[in-house]
């Protein structure tokens, strides 16, 4: 067959998982990467909503901007990595930075998509009842375009995850990616495996338990979805 | 379907006209970069040690690029030592396009 | 196509100031030279790689890989998941394990594709064709398994040929998924192609940047951010919405 080193029994694959979480370092990375993933969530998905409601509030700033914030989702994380490698050196700041790029131009992008699609009759409504722009913002706009801006979490943290492995390969020496890149130059291919094994569940977990859920009961609650690329 | 005959029909055909059209333009200005006396070398010989002048100093890129044509001896300002090189390769460094000239070392 | 002239005014004004404003803020900002070069120094940077050949050769490599994946994806992935997804027993048991594929982006096998094949062309389109190939594989299936039973009893019942059904009613049908999945494969692919250029090295826009890295030469770096983001929203914009578009308009129900 074989030999174990291009690819290895299941057994072994189980042994070196075995091993891997008892001594810690599975959870280690498991950690850095989604911390990272965490990190990059939190701190750019709110300002990205927020922001793509403002510049949604003018028809002619959002059809401007549109094309920028398409271009920049075009651009969307690894190809972010040498810039980020000369501005911040290597490291978690580096590959952090990618995270929140990738989330915040596709939330922005969606935000200001949904934000655009709600009908002018709904604003025209608040208005007539005597509503305020907070009103308007905080209860047309924002529920309005939350099947959009979920759909551009969705897709954001998609891309993300995907950008944030890769440059954990390439610029630090946590997390997943690194796991398993640093594993290849010592052949170590179990290591490999289990890695690769995790990744996927950790993204398929995520997805189908967290995202897609949430997805449903926002497209359920508010109608209609529009997605982005 | 319809709308496929504008947008991306039109950028295909420009595509393939434009890519169509460059390939054509390096077939033409190839061969006067070539030095009669190169040609000649490589008649006889069928290898031959040429110096390729660029228009510029060159980078990594090129001395890689080169290394898959020949070997480098070296690098004179703007012109890379080539040697034993055969005839196939002098026509293909010839079609790029930031080639100055080939001539015999 | 119309051209909107005032959209176009208003963007080249945008364009403009954010031109102007850059310029500024690298005159202006107290960091060292290569952190922020001016817009002049980007343009300076084109004109000097395309002199070179440099920026040609790496635009035409990345596409070349990038054309293949998707040439691979269409003739291998698209009648591979028609044909997965025309049992339901079959389609059932794929779906758990293509999703997990799916999951895995290409560049996650990238290290255990240095081992066996170390780092070379092979390594990066195996990669990349990976990484296009599951979203359409999944798409295709998903497509056919879409199309209401109602369409392939009827043309049963018309005394129709197993190939008859696949041509006329669930390839037809399955077209916006496979749009769809085509779309979502090459723009994973074509982020994954950078990734993959950026670690194994050879040739393409994701090694440009990352070697123009090391010797500080971000004008270089820009200048190839900006040749990645253009080419993609050329892509998606004249090639596969386009496509995707047209495939939902002329055969219809899309669930999304």
């Amino acid at each position: 067959m074989l030999p174990a080193i291009f690819l290895p029994p299941p057994g072994d694959v189980l042994r070196t998982a075995w091993e891997l979480a008892r001594d810690g370092s599975l959870w280690v990375n498991i950690a850095a990467s989604l911390g990272r993933v965490l990190l990059g969530v939190v701190v750019s998905a709110p300002l990205a909503v927020a922001l793509g409601v403002l510049v949604g509030l003018s028809r002619r700033l959002a059809a401007v901007l549109e094309p920028i914030a398409s271009f920049f989702n075009a651009l969307s994380g690894i190809a972010w990595l040498p810039l980020a490698v000369t501005w911040f050196g290597l490291g978690w700041t580096s590959v952090t930075f990618i995270m929140f790029n990738t989330i915040f131009f596709l939330v922005f992008f969606n935000t200001l998509i949904g934000v655009r699609t709600v009908p002018r009759i709904f604003e025209h409504a608040v208005s007539t009842l005597g509503g305020s722009r907070r009103h308007l913002i905080l209860h047309v706009l924002i529920p309005g375009a939350l099947p959009s801006i979920v759909t551009g979490l969705h897709m954001g943290i998609g891309f993300g995850w995907r950008a944030l492995i890769a440059a954990e390969m390439i610029a630090t020496s946590t997390g997943l990616g690194f796991l398993i890149y640093n594993a290849a130059n010592f052949h170590q291919t179990d290591t490999i495996l289990v890695g690769i094994v995790t990744i996927g569940l950790l993204w398929l977990g995520t997805d189908r338990f967290i995202l897609q859920p949430l997805e449903r009961r926002t497209v359920e609650r508010w109608g209609l979805v529009s997605t982005a690329p | 379907m319809r709308a496929l005959r504008h947008r991306t029909i039109a950028f295909l055909v420009a595509a393939v006209a434009v890519w169509g059209g460059w390939e054509a333009f390096l077939s033409l200005t190839a061969p006067r970069r070539v030095d009669a006396a190169v040609a000649q070398a490589l008649h006889r010989e069928g290898r031959a040690n040429v110096a390729v002048t660029l228009g510029f100093a060159p980078e990594d890129f090129h001395i890689r690029l080169f290394q898959s044509h020949g070997v480098v001896s070296g690098v004179r300002g703007t012109t890379v030592l080539l040697n034993r090189v055969g005839a196939d390769d002098v026509g293909r460094i010839a079609r790029y396009y930031w080639v100055r000239g080939i001539t015999l070392q | 196509m119309t051209v909107r002239w005032d959209l176009a005014a208003t963007w080249a004004a945008v364009l403009a100031v954010t031109l102007a404003g850059w310029g500024l803020a690298a005159a202006t900002l107290p960091v060292p030279d290569y952190y922020l070069p001016p817009p002049t120094a980007v343009f300076a940077a084109f004109g000097d790689l395309v002199v070179k050949g440099i920026l040609p050769t790496y635009i035409a490599e990345s596409l070349r890989r990038m054309l293949l994946a998707a040439l691979i994806g269409l003739a291998a992935g698209v009648p591979l998941g028609l044909v997965l997804g025309m049992s339901r027993r079959v389609a059932d048991f794929a779906y758990p394990l293509l999703n997990f594929f799916q999951s895995v982006s290409g560049i996650a096998w990238l290290p255990l594709m240095l081992v066996w094949f170390g780092f070379g062309e092979r390594t990066i389109l195996v990669a990349v064709n990976y990484t296009v190939l599951f979203p359409v594989i999944f798409n295709a299936l998903l497509g056919v398994r879409s199309v209401p039973r109602l369409y392939v009893n009827a043309l049963r019942t018309l005394g129709a040929s197993r190939w008859r059904i696949v041509r006329d009613v669930l390839l037809p049908g399955a077209l916006p998924s496979i749009a769809t999945g085509m779309r979502l494969g090459l723009a994973y692919g074509w982020r994954a192609l950078i990734a993959a250029e950026m670690l194994v090295g050879a040739h393409g826009l994701g090694f440009m940047i990352f070697n123009a890295q090391a010797f500080h030469l971000t004008a270089r770096i820009m200048l190839g951010m900006g040749t990645i983001g253009v080419l993609w929203l050329v892509l998606d914009y004249f090639l596969l919405r386009p496509l995707e578009e047209a495939t939902i308009s002329r055969w219809g129900l899309v669930q999304r």
